[in-house]
């Protein structure tokens, strides 16, 4: 027990010494989405799926946006920047916003 | 050896009684006939124009029917020739007016010495045809004149048949020939000729192509000629049924054409022999007598009348049993009347094959009986049989004095037997416009039952009237018996709607799916808030983490307003915009947005590689 707790409080400090600023505003974000996802599975699970439509469009929304944001941090990693080589955080950025714009076009159509 | 001899004498009996009998025709012209025949000749009485000719045929036609033509007619007819004579006309139309004067009886004399003087040039005229020289000879003979070198006549007669042979023609020259005397007998060598191009219809009717017309022209012309005797009575009756299926001929010279050819054939050796059935071929049982006529195709006696009439058999059709065996016929009020008493027989259908002398014929006839109702027992029984039922006597026509009282654990039981089983029997129900009849089925001899299961065979609550029928072809008296009343009581289930048959169906209202039950108020807002929860646990994150806004310069104020601009758009198409709407609107803005988008991102770029520079 008292190794697990070692293992988790040696990798909060790794994580929070060594991690650039910029990841930790994105896992935030990232974490954001999760709550989200899970308080409307929540939702689903204890209410019902009645506008079975509305429910989808919610929690598919948060598993893409999951799913981008990931792609972002993948993208603004420095330690990846030998795999994403001719793609700077900025294009990354950009690319994220425009992947938004047609996700929520979709998930909007589909709200009902 | 004896027994040989005797089969084959039985078969030479049996041969020689069907050489004797001949056979019979099935109807004959009657007096409905006469009357339908006497007023479309009439018709040809009308004057028109300058014709003639067709007032011919009402004249001779009223003569054959022994009608007398109305004095009116006579006058008018006369003055209207005597106008119109020419002697000049074509020798058919002076034949028909020289005739109808004579057949009316005009006064005076028609004919001019002109007429007899074109005639007899037509006798000599090698261009006249067949029916020119037939007409100018019956012309000359009517008017009692000689005709002029009879055997020139005939030797013109044979050149023209040479050049036409048709049957018109020969029978235009059958006609002259008869009035040609010792002249006319070359005719006798055509007979056998004429007679075999008859055609067969059936096995029972003869006729010549050409129609009524020509039929009738040559069965007049061969029977005229003088000592002949061109058919054999089986032909002659096959004529007749020919001339009978023509009475519905509409045409005067039609009419006349039938009745000419009728006149001769009764008029020869081989009269055709009707035996037909006067009135009606059903016989009632109290009154059994069958009349029968015997006569000549006109409906008159025969000379000599057929003897002796009798009745060879009877026969019931049913079942092929001979009732009856030569019975003579009484004669009835008439000459041609003959009346078969049919005693004794059980109604039903027979066949009676009826004798006149030598001539026979198969008639169809039915007696028909009274029908008795011997018991009738009505009641309710239980469906599951626990008691025995009761059951109440009833004879005719008495009714039930109260009504019935039936609940659906029960049956209705009619039970009843008559005196002769019948083909229709039975029971009718009805109540208003509803009606149901159930089928009263044979249960032992001449006994019947029918039996109602109340609940699912009526399945109706209310007042029922009950009636028994019972109908056959061979009854005089069907019957209709109101038995009484039922009263069905099947609980408070009210009787469904009746369904009509015709007329609109119900109309169909569509049903939309209801909406689903929504959870309540609060728990939803609760999970809204619940929803938007992280958002704030985000903002106190990226709080910790020390967000700051250090590149938020003014190049990022276009691409803010636009991405903003972009989810306010979103939210509208959300709330009421449609998917067109918003993509006409998205474009414009996604394209204010990439550009300011574009202008930031390489600002923050170029600020970047600045200070990786100044760095290194």
């Amino acid at each position: 027990m008292a190794q697990i707790t070692s293992v988790v409080s040696r990798f909060y400090n790794e994580y929070k010494n060594k991690t650039p600023k910029k990841l930790k505003v994105i896992d935030a974000y990232l974490l954001y989405i999760l709550l989200t996802g899970i308080v409307q599975f929540g939702y689903c699970l204890l209410v019902g799926t009645f506008p079975f439509n509305s429910f989808l469009s919610g929690f598919i929304s948060c598993v893409s946006c999951f799913v981008l944001g990931v792609c972002l941090r993948l993208q603004a990693n420095p330690e990846n920047k030998s795999q994403f080589a001719g793609i700077s955080p900025e294009r990354g950025f950009a690319d994220f916003i425009f992947a938004h714009i047609v996700l929520h076009l979709v998930v909007m159509n589909f709200i009902g | 050896m004896n027994k040989y001899i005797k089969i084959v004498l039985a078969f030479l009996s049996f041969g020689a009684l069907c050489a004797t009998t001949e056979a019979s025709i099935g109807g004959y012209i009657s007096a409905s006939d006469k009357k339908k025949f006497l007023s479309t000749l009439v018709k040809s009485f009308t004057i028109e124009l300058d014709d003639i000719s067709k007032s011919y045929y009402a004249a001779k036609g009223y003569k054959i029917l022994n009608e007398v033509v109305p004095k009116a007619y006579i006058t008018e007819q006369c003055a209207h020739i005597k106008q119109h004579y020419k002697a000049t006309a074509n020798v058919e139309v002076l034949f028909n007016a020289l005739n109808t004067w004579s057949l009316l009886g005009c006064d005076g004399k028609l004919h001019t010495d002109d007429t007899i003087a074109s005639i007899n040039s037509l006798l000599q005229n090698e261009k006249s045809t067949t029916a020119d020289i037939r007409y100018a000879t019956e012309i000359l003979t009517q008017l009692k004149l000689q005709i002029p070198n009879p055997a020139k006549v005939a030797q013109l007669i044979q050149a023209k048949l040479k050049e036409d042979d048709s049957l018109a023609s020969i029978g235009q020259a059958l006609h002259a020939a008869s009035l040609l005397g010792n002249a006319g007998k070359f005719a006798h060598d055509r007979i056998e000729d004429v007679i075999v191009q008859a055609d067969e219809i059936d096995g029972k009717l003869l006729q010549w192509e050409g129609g009524l017309t020509v039929t009738s022209l040559l069965i007049t012309g061969l029977l005229r000629l003088p000592g002949a005797t061109p058919f054999t009575q089986v032909q002659a009756d096959k004529f007749a049924n020919y001339l009978l299926t023509r009475k519905t001929v509409q045409t005067p010279k039609g009419i006349l054409s039938l009745l000419e050819a009728a006149v001769a054939l009764a008029g020869s050796s081989v009269s055709p022999v009707s035996i037909s059935i006067i009135g009606s071929s059903q016989v009632p049982q109290d009154k059994p007598e069958l009349r029968i006529q015997v006569s000549d195709v006109f409906g008159q006696p025969l000379k000599p009348v057929p003897s002796p009439v009798i009745a060879q058999s009877a026969t019931r059709i049913s079942d092929d049993v001979v009732v009856l065996a030569k019975q003579p016929l009484i004669s009835g009020k008439t000459s041609t009347e003959f009346v078969l008493t049919l005693d004794k027989l059980d109604p039903g259908y027979y066949r009676v094959a009826i004798n006149a002398g030598s001539h026979s014929a198969t008639i169809t006839a039915r007696i028909l009986g009274l029908l008795t109702i011997n018991s009738l027992e009505i009641g309710l029984t239980d469906a599951d049989g626990s008691s025995a039922p009761k059951l109440s006597k009833l004879s005719y026509p008495t009714k039930l004095d109260s009504a019935l009282k039936a609940d659906s654990s029960q049956h209705l039981l009619v039970k009843f037997s008559i005196s002769r089983p019948v083909h229709q029997a039975f029971l009718r129900l009805s109540s208003g416009k509803k009606e149901i009849v159930f089928l009263a089925v044979p249960d032992s001899n001449k006994g019947y039952k029918v039996e109602v299961n109340v609940a699912s065979q009526l399945a109706y609550t209310g007042n029922f009237d009950m009636e028994l029928i019972l109908g056959d072809s061979i009854i005089t008296n069907p019957i209709r018996w109101t038995l009484g009343v039922i009263d069905v009581n099947l609980g408070p289930s009210d009787s469904p709607a009746p369904r009509s048959l015709r007329g609109p169906k119900p109309e169909i209202k569509h049903l939309f799916r209801p909406a689903e039950k929504r959870p309540p108020e609060p728990v939803s807002l609760f999970f809204s808030g619940l929803t938007a929860a992280p958002l704030l646990v985000l903002l106190i994150l990226w709080a910790k983490l020390g967000i700051n806004f250090g590149n938020f310069t003014g190049v990022a104020i276009p691409f803010h307003l636009g991405f903003g601009s972009i989810l306010g758009l979103f939210t509208l198409f959300w709330l009421k915009l449609d998917m067109f709407k918003t993509c006409a609107l998205l474009i414009p803005l996604g394209m204010i947005t990439f550009l300011a988008g574009h202008r930031l991102l390489s600002s923050i770029a170029a600020r970047q590689k600045k200070t990786e520079k100044a760095d290194k």
